[in-house]
């Protein structure tokens, strides 16, 4: 295929040598594409083809595409969509595709323009079919970032020497990193399958390791099984190899990521019902709600602003501690607080809570929804290559440290905080030395919520909107009060971690379904040992 | 004088003449559908399940959030020797049940091959939720785990055996469960005069368990339950060895849920893991809260009439039942922790002074 090809192109090169047509110059038959008629059109396309020149490829795509537009005097063709809400237009991005293949912007504001408000130039069939034989190259310049991925990719393990110098060309404009080690990694084995020299293929087998791409393993692998027996296959299968094994060890460290991610969820719902339950002696089995709730404040908050600004997920933040501490005053005062010191009835009546809880939201939001990620928050953060470190999940586990310090200052370093550890060790003793004991537990109750709901909003960064999502963490999270010790920050603050590792680990070599069952045998034997949890509560509520 | 017009005599006469007398000659006589009649039977299953949970829950104060899980073993227990009791007879036509051809397993896995005689699924229907029940009661109560420690602790057991129960891999039909029960003992199970067999042998079972919890709560072993219940550590101090006590009282619920499972699954005709998730087994301790706790009849009435109701409603307006049962829930615990039973002792000590005062 990549032979026919060159030939073919090879040829219309020779022919347009002869004929010295490349001396008009590329400005002009450019112009001429979208000023002439359509005989001139399709005269200066056929020369433009046969030149070869990289500079009007993004033209040549955009022809292949049927997405070439006239916008303002300029030859745009449409790039990254924007995002917006199902029921709207969709919106695109202009992207100029000669000379310069910048995007278009109106006081630095990004242009985003529907199709249909844009003159296209429309060129035939038989036109768009003298650009065939250039595709493959075509799609290295395209504006939109998975199309020139793919076609990098595309190139990888050909022998077609005529791709160098297109991909080296590519390249020099290409700013994306990722995509930019694709490319070189294409280019070496390109090279590589090409080349007779060892000296030089020990040395593309070198460039191919130190580049490192996502493909390099089964590159040099598959390189190495086609080699007759010799140094150069050793060579390459002990690169190949000494890749895997950093690919474990980076593994290791991924996993390690999961497990803190994970179990800093847990410990930003667990925080809350710990403190609540070593106060009050109320399970609350409707703290997951609260998750809920905080994850819809959220959501709503998304549709009340403007739609382009991530401006919504930053007030969302404390709009979701407050909505939800909001909650949980009001459930505080109409039923927990007849329930103070009867943990299992009231893990009861908050089951009913939640109950009804969840179906109010299914009611008024439906069944499924999502928040945009925040563009500050997409993407990853790349330690070393292919050791991703996710923003997202960076942000959960930052906002939880906040959690932690902010409640640890709470409790430890305000005269709030005194309070409400005297309340958790002797209520009545408390009562009786003038603590107003209901008033401390009222805000230990929207504290506790908060967090919760704090949590939610942060929730919405890694999964949908969902009624029952606040059910997926919590029997984790009693697991993580349970063994952490009621009542006790620290004891959450460890166990939430414990568990997250211990998940993860457990994950890497079993499924996770059994991973779970056995972190449920680990905490039983645990507690064999230490029934009340790593740091037993010294409060009364621990007693019978 | 002995007073014969209690509340308690009027139960029991209006309940056996209602279900052993009437519905069951209406059944005959085409008054009352095959489907009332089999609904009714599997709403005696749950009752079972309630007794279980009001001898650990209502007497002993020990609340096991796993009881959802016993009952689907006794049910998942039957379901499987009715699945190779019909060998032959599925779509496929193979000796195994379809949804191993589905999971491209050829050969039957070896912890299948008991299920083929029905006796010894029985005894490992019963015999399972007891050993687990044993065990695990042994292991948890040792380390004087209890309150709510214990609850939490069961309610992740349930949560990791249903995570079990969903996979394909342990080849108990995943999410979708056993189905596509043919007939049980040589019976069609889709026959009428099947199903109003199996509505009596659940009434019978019911009235059965009912008669041997009301024998070990009034016996000397259901005295120590409630002694537990009041106070633990006193009970201990007079020299009762108060964990015998419970893994006794969790081994016998354990077994009450399985057999309510093991009644349970013919008449469905199916089950899933959908039943044994964290919030069945709470659903059914709502069971026996709303019944009224305590009282063996309140958990029975309890069953019976949630059961009933969620069919009424989710039949009338299936959006509100989660808001009714929530709500049902939240009065219960609040105002009613006697539930229904206590409601209407509540009333009848009311009418009993009124008719002294006259």
């Amino acid at each position: 295929m990549n032979k026919r090809i060159y030939i073919i192109t090879s040829l219309i090169f020779c022919i347009s040598r002869l004929l010295g047509q490349n001396t008009a110059s590329v400005d002009e038959l450019v112009k001429q594409l979208w000023k002439g008629n359509d005989t001139t059109k399709s005269n200066a396309l056929k020369i433009l083809v046969t030149t070869v020149n990289t500079n009007v490829f993004p033209v040549l795509s955009a022809i292949n595409d049927k997405s070439l537009y006239e916008y303002q005097d300029k030859l745009v063709t449409v790039g990254p969509k924007k995002p917006s809400e199902e029921g709207q237009k969709e919106m695109y991005s202009l992207v100029e595709v000669y000379p310069e293949g910048k995007i278009l912007t109106e006081n630095n504001q990004t242009i985003y323009k529907n199709t249909s408000d844009l003159k296209e130039i429309a060129f035939s069939r038989a036109d768009r079919l003298l650009i065939a034989p250039l595709v493959p190259y075509l799609n290295l310049v395209s504006p939109i970032s998975e199309k020139r991925k793919l076609a990098y990719t595309q190139f990888q393990g050909s022998t077609d020497s005529m791709a160098v110098p297109m991909i080296q060309k590519a390249l020099k404009v290409e700013t994306d990193p990722d995509i930019l080690r694709v490319g070189k990694e294409t280019i070496y084995s390109v090279l590589l399958n090409d080349s007779k020299d060892p000296k030089e293929r020990k040395l593309l087998i070198d460039s191919l390791f130190n580049n490192w791409g996502s493909n390099t393993e089964s590159i040099l692998s598959t390189y190495a099984a086609a080699q007759p027996e010799g140094e150069l296959k050793t060579y390459a299968t002990q690169k190949a190899k000494e890749l895997e094994n950093k690919h474990t060890v980076l593994g290791v460290f991924q996993n390690l990521f999961s497990g803190i991610s994970l179990g800093s969820i847990l410990i930003m719902i667990a925080l809350g019902l710990s403190v609540i339950y070593g106060l009050a002696g109320v399970i609350n089995m409707a703290h997951g709600e609260f998750l809920m709730i905080g994850a819809y404040t959220t959501f709503v908050i998304q549709n009340l602003l403007p739609k382009s600004s991530d401006l919504f997920f930053w007030v969302s933040l404390p709009v979701s501690f407050i909505v939800s501490g909001i909650f949980g005053f009001i459930i505080e005062r109409t039923i927990i607080r007849f329930l103070y010191s009867r943990p299992l009835e009231s893990l009861l009546a908050t089951w009913g809570v939640s109950l009804v809880l969840v179906q109010l939201a299914r009611t008024i939001f439906g069944d499924l929804t999502a928040v945009r990620t925040p563009t500050a928050l997409t993407g990853a953060w790349e330690i070393v290559p292919h050791l991703m470190l996710p923003y997202n999940r960076l942000f959960i586990i930052g906002l939880s440290l906040a959690m932690i310090l902010l409640t640890y200052f709470t409790l430890y370093r305000t005269r709030l905080g005194m309070q409400i550890r005297a309340v958790t060790q002797n209520r009545q003793m408390s009562a009786c030395l003038g603590i107003q004991t209901e008033r401390i537990d009222v805000i230990t109750f929207f504290l506790g919520s908060g967090l919760a709901g704090l949590a939610g909003a942060a929730m919405t960064l890694i999964g949908n909107v969902v009624p029952d999502m606040g059910q997926t963490y919590i029997v984790d999270s009693f697991l993580v009060v349970v063994s952490g010790g009621v009542g006790n920050m620290f004891g959450s603050v460890f166990s939430g971690l414990s568990i997250g590792f211990l998940s993860k680990i457990f994950e890497s070599f079993f499924e996770a379904v059994y991973g779970k069952v056995l972190i449920l045998v680990c905490i039983i034997i645990f507690l064999q040992y230490r029934p009340k949890g790593l740091f037993p509560d010294k409060g009364r509520i621990g007693e019978d | 004088m002995k007073k014969y017009l209690t509340t308690d005599n009027i139960f029991y006469a209006s309940a056996l003449l209602i279900f052993l007398v009437l519905m069951p000659i209406g059944n005959l006589l085409g008054l009352v559908s095959t489907n009332t009649i089999s609904l009714w039977g599997r709403y005696f299953c749950f009752a079972v399940a309630a007794l279980g949970i009001d001898l650990i829950w209502g007497y002993t104060g020990i609340l096991s959030m796993c009881q959802a899980f016993f009952f689907c073993l006794g049910g998942y227990s039957i379901a499987m020797h009715m699945l190779l009791a019909v060998g032959g007879q599925g779509v496929y036509g193979a000796k195994i049940p379809d949804f191993m051809i589905w999971n491209q397993v050829t050969s039957l896995p070896a912890f299948w091959e008991p299920f083929h005689s029905f006796g010894i699924a029985m005894i490992l229907a019963l015999l399972l939720p007891a050993l687990f029940a044993g065990v695990f009661g042994f292991f948890v109560f040792r380390s004087r785990i209890k309150g709510v420690y214990f609850a939490i602790i069961t309610q992740a057991l349930a949560f990791g055996a249903w995570l079990i129960f969903l996979r394909n891999e342990t080849m108990l039909g995943g999410t979708n469960g056993l189905t596509d029960f043919k007939s049980l003992l040589g019976f069609q199970l889709s026959e009428p005069k099947v199903k109003l067999g199996l509505y009596m042998i659940s009434l019978v079972v019911l009235i059965g368990s009912y008669l041997l919890c009301n024998y070990l709560v009034k016996s000397k072993f259901g005295k120590v339950l409630v002694a537990i219940l009041d106070s633990e550590s006193r009970v201990s101090y007079t020299s009762y060895i108060v964990q015998n006590y419970k893994i006794a009282v969790f081994v016998i619920s354990a077994v009450l849920a399985s057999i309510g499972g093991i009644l349970y699954a013919p008449q469905t005709g199916i089950i899933t893991p959908g039943l044994m998730d964290v919030k069945s087994s709470i659903e059914m301790v709502m069971w026996v809260a709303l019944g009224g706790r305590g009282s063996l009849k309140g958990a029975i009435v309890g069953a019976l009439l949630v059961n009933y109701l969620y069919s009424l409603c989710t039949s009338m307006f299936p959006e509100s039942w989660p808001y009714i049962l929530g709500i049902l829930f939240i009065l219960t615990v609040l105002f009613f922790q006697k539930g229904f039973w206590g409601l209407t002792e509540l009333l009848e000590s009311k009418l009993s002074k009124k008719s002294v005062g006259v």
